[in-house]
């Protein structure tokens, strides 16, 4: 798949790449319980408090079970935690809403509706016109690599296509956040690595902010500027790591550049560490 | 490859009806079952032709058919809104559950005839318990779709701006959709054989009142031809509810 | 399971009983219409029928029909069924003579089969047997058909035969679905039950009804309305108990609202 650079799209935002940092989620002692039983409670997340500056792309890394999921359904606004708070741009998160767009490792798309139906949702919710809708849509369809499947049906889909619709969909109702939800899990290595290259052309063309729950190191590292490393039982940030790593990156650079590897290493280790303890306790 | 299994499949499947039929025509040939009792295949299908070009039938047929529809429309709107209805809303789901645990496994038939007494002998007790019949796996099976609906779908339309009485109807009505259906052949069904017994145990016109004026001359052909026209009227219906269910569930895995 | 909710959730049929029949008594009081007996006038009439020897033999008779007819029915139907499911030639053969025979109302079968079998016993069973079959088969079908091919195999390697998997996975792991179609099936043995004895008018519980009505007794007529729907609700009940029991392990049945609301 060849990524088409549309310079026409109006999707695509001005890349301004000497932005000062500022905060666009603020996540305040977030904690979550969950009733597991009558009379037990899980505690899933222990007062996480978390910033993430705006056009950053940020990997939330864990074990399973360590509610990094659950984190990022608290920023989405489809889970409300127990105490703490999150905000969005100073306001207090209260709902979904299409400033935040999720993309679901389950895909989620509408199977009553076509490729092109899925991705014109959004857009036709925002109230803009069907033709313009329409033009928008199928440029985005074009930019992730799914041009000529306008018509049809996710079912006739491979797993990576239908990912690749679900981002398309995503994108199409402009969020400034984009929330994804280890988006390539149900897809074979393959299709994983190249959607990883996709995604990240993509992402460095117009550096929309993004919140990338995962629990692959290599994954992690590959795309973001910032890991965020979860320890479980109880949900806790362990350490955030910066990943100084230049941009564009190119991934046959990166496999052999000897900064990548050592970061891999190292968050690795950890990762055995947090997931040891957790298991323990 | 395909289309001849499936042809052999339609054969294989057409033999057990065949010798049913054959089955049928030498009990009487070799006069096991006296004519009057049995009358030969040939002699019920002649007997249904004739009488299905006739004005008499075919208004027989018409009243049945206004009360199944009738019924079954009224069915499907009061299942698939309850059924939606008590799938959304707790405080709904609190009253309407134990009212159909208890209304469910009711038989209605024996509720005719204070429907009787109530709206009369005519369309409206008929229809109303043709509908009391169908309402329930229709509601059932809309309750049990729109209950699973899978919980991203709802949270990606809500990101995209959706409101939330917006959501019953772009999403959680099309996706519990091949449920609802399934409920409807069922209601469908049911229907057809509901009103026909309501016809039969008490009504002036219809395919069951055919059956019973039949059933007291001691006419075994003319018992016959009711209800060859009732399962095809049946297998109609089903194939027309099977060609909707396949156009509106062109998106859906195996449908 | 004693928690003050848990109590709440099984008392509530009760209540939704007590509310029908209180809903009843309101709307008969309002409309005062003389073959529309309030709630307890018509409760007031049910021991007189289950007192009456005649009545009580008639009603019991009908539940042994209907009881012999859902056994035979069970018995033949689970093992077609379950063969329809795991054979597609088994399937292709019967599917076509069953579709035929669906939507055709077995207890309008009842004329044709008194003339050849008289008004007794058989007729009457036989056509509860017919109207209880086909939803026992088709869930049965349905149930043997989703078991998962896995499991055969891993039957199969450790040794055992056709008709061993078939008792001994095809039939347990099927078992939720067939215990579906069972409780379809209790319930419509009830309908034609009664509906066979409305439309021959010889004996049993649809017979009084009918007659009642007839006759002009409303008050009997809704007493044995109650008597009916309380049979049918307590059979099904029963039925539910059963069926949880058997089934522990399997999938709980969904209970519970969507989180959007």
């Amino acid at each position: 798949m060849k990524v088409v650079p549309s310079r026409s799209s109006e999707w695509v935002r001005p890349v301004t790449s000497q932005k000062p940092a500022s905060a666009i989620i603020e996540i305040d002692r977030v904690s979550q319980v969950f009733q597991t039983s009558a009379r037990k409670d899980h505690l899933a997340l222990s007062n996480i408090s978390l910033t993430i500056e705006e056009g950053a792309f940020v990997s939330i890394l864990g074990p399973s079970g360590c509610g990094k999921s659950t984190l990022l359904y608290i920023v989405g606004g489809f889970v409300n935690p127990t105490s703490g708070a999150a905000k969005m741009k100073g306001q207090a998160i209260t709902g979904p809403g299409p400033d935040r767009g999720p993309v679901f490792q389950e895909f989620a798309l509408f199977p009553w509706k076509t490729v092109l139906g899925n991705v014109m949702y959004g857009p036709r919710q925002q109230g803009v016109r069907v033709a313009e809708a329409e033009a928008q849509s199928r440029a985005l369809i074009e930019m992730v690599g799914l041009k000529g499947y306008e018509s049809f049906y996710p079912k006739e889909l491979s797993g990576g296509m239908k990912q690749r619709v679900a981002l398309a969909r995503t994108l199409a109702y402009h969020p400034e956040v984009l929330l994804m939800d280890e988006p390539f899990g149900a897809l074979d290595a393959h299709t994983r690595t190249r959607l990883q290259n996709d995604l990240l052309n993509i992402w460095e063309r117009d550096r929309k902010t993004v919140l990338f729950v995962t629990h692959s190191v290599d994954e992690a590292v590959f795309l973001s500027d910032k890991v965020v490393m979860m320890s479980k039982s109880p949900g806790r940030i362990r350490e955030v790591i910066d990943i100084d790593l230049p941009r564009p990156r190119r991934r046959n650079e990166l496999l052999l550049d000897p900064r990548y590897q050592k970061y891999v290493v190292d968050i690795e280790r950890m990762f055995d560490e947090v997931d040891e303890t957790g298991s323990v306790s | 490859m395909m289309p001849r299994s499936l042809s052999a499949n339609v054969i294989f499947g057409l033999a057990p009806i065949v010798l049913v039929i054959a089955l049928w025509q030498g009990l009487v040939s070799f006069g096991f079952a006296p004519v009057v009792l049995l009358p030969p295949p040939g002699v019920v299908f002649g007997r249904l032709l004739k009488q299905l070009v006739t004005w008499t039938f075919q208004q027989e047929i018409a009243a049945t058919l206004i009360r199944l529809f009738a019924g079954f429309a009224i069915a499907v709107v009061l299942g698939v809104s309850i059924g939606i209805a008590a799938a959304a809303s707790p405080a709904i789901n609190a009253i309407v559950r134990p009212i159909v645990r208890v209304l469910a496994p009711l038989p209605k038939v024996a509720l005719y005839p204070a429907l009787l007494l109530l709206l009369g002998f005519g369309h409206g007790s008929k229809i109303t318990l043709v509908a009391a019949d169908a309402l329930f796996p229709i509601l059932l099976s809309t309750y049990y779709g729109a209950s699973t609906v899978e919980q991203k779908l709802i949270w990606s339309a809500m990101a995209a701006g959706t409101r939330r009485y917006e959501i019953l109807f772009k999403v959680v009505l099309p996706a519990a959709m091949p449920s609802i259906l399934t409920g409807c052949r069922i209601g469908l069904v049911i229907c057809c054989i509901v009103v026909f017994l309501a016809e039969m145990i008490t009504s002036t016109d219809g395919l069951g009142h055919v059956l019973v004026t039949a059933a007291r001359t001691f006419q075994a052909v003319d018992m016959f031809v009711p209800l060859i026209a009732i399962s095809l009227l049946g297998l109609i219906l089903n194939g027309l509810l099977g060609a909707v269910r396949s156009y509106l569930l062109r998106g859906f895995p195996e449908a | 399971m004693t928690s003050p909710s848990a109590l709440a959730r099984r008392a509530a049929p009760m209540f939704a009983c007590i509310g029908l029949l209180a809903v009843w008594q309101v709307a008969s009081l309002a409309l005062k219409n003389d073959s529309f007996p309030t709630a307890i006038e018509a409760i007031r009439a049910i021991p007189d029928i289950l007192g009456d020897k005649e009545s009580l033999i008639n009603i019991l008779a009908s539940l042994r029909r209907m009881a012999i007819g859902f056994g035979i029915a069970v018995l033949v139907s689970i093992p077609l069924g379950l063969l329809m499911g795991r054979s597609r030639a088994v399937a292709a053969f019967f599917n076509p003579l069953l579709m035929v025979i669906y939507p055709v109302p077995k207890a309008a079968l009842m004329p044709i089969i008194m003339l050849w079998l008289g008004v007794g016993d058989i007729t009457k069973t036989l056509v509860i047997f017919l109207g209880v079959s086909l939803p026992v088969i088709y869930h049965s079908f349905e149930g043997a058909k989703a078991v998962e091919e896995k499991m055969l195999w891993s039957g199969a390697a450790m040794g055992l035969s056709p008709l061993q998997r078939l008792v001994r996975i095809v039939l347990p792991a099927a078992l939720p679905e067939i215990l579906t179609g069972c409780r379809t099936g209790l319930v419509l043995a009830l309908i034609t039950m009664i509906t066979s004895e409305m439309i021959a008018r010889q004996s049993g519980a649809g017979n009084i009804l009918f007659n009642a009505l007839d006759m002009g007794q409303y008050d009997t007529v809704y007493a044995m309305i109650i008597i009916v729907g309380a049979m049918g609700i307590c059979l099904d009940a029963v039925f539910e108990r059963v069926r949880a029991r058997l089934v522990r392990w399997s999938e709980p049945q969904f209970d519970m609202p969507l989180s959007f609301s």
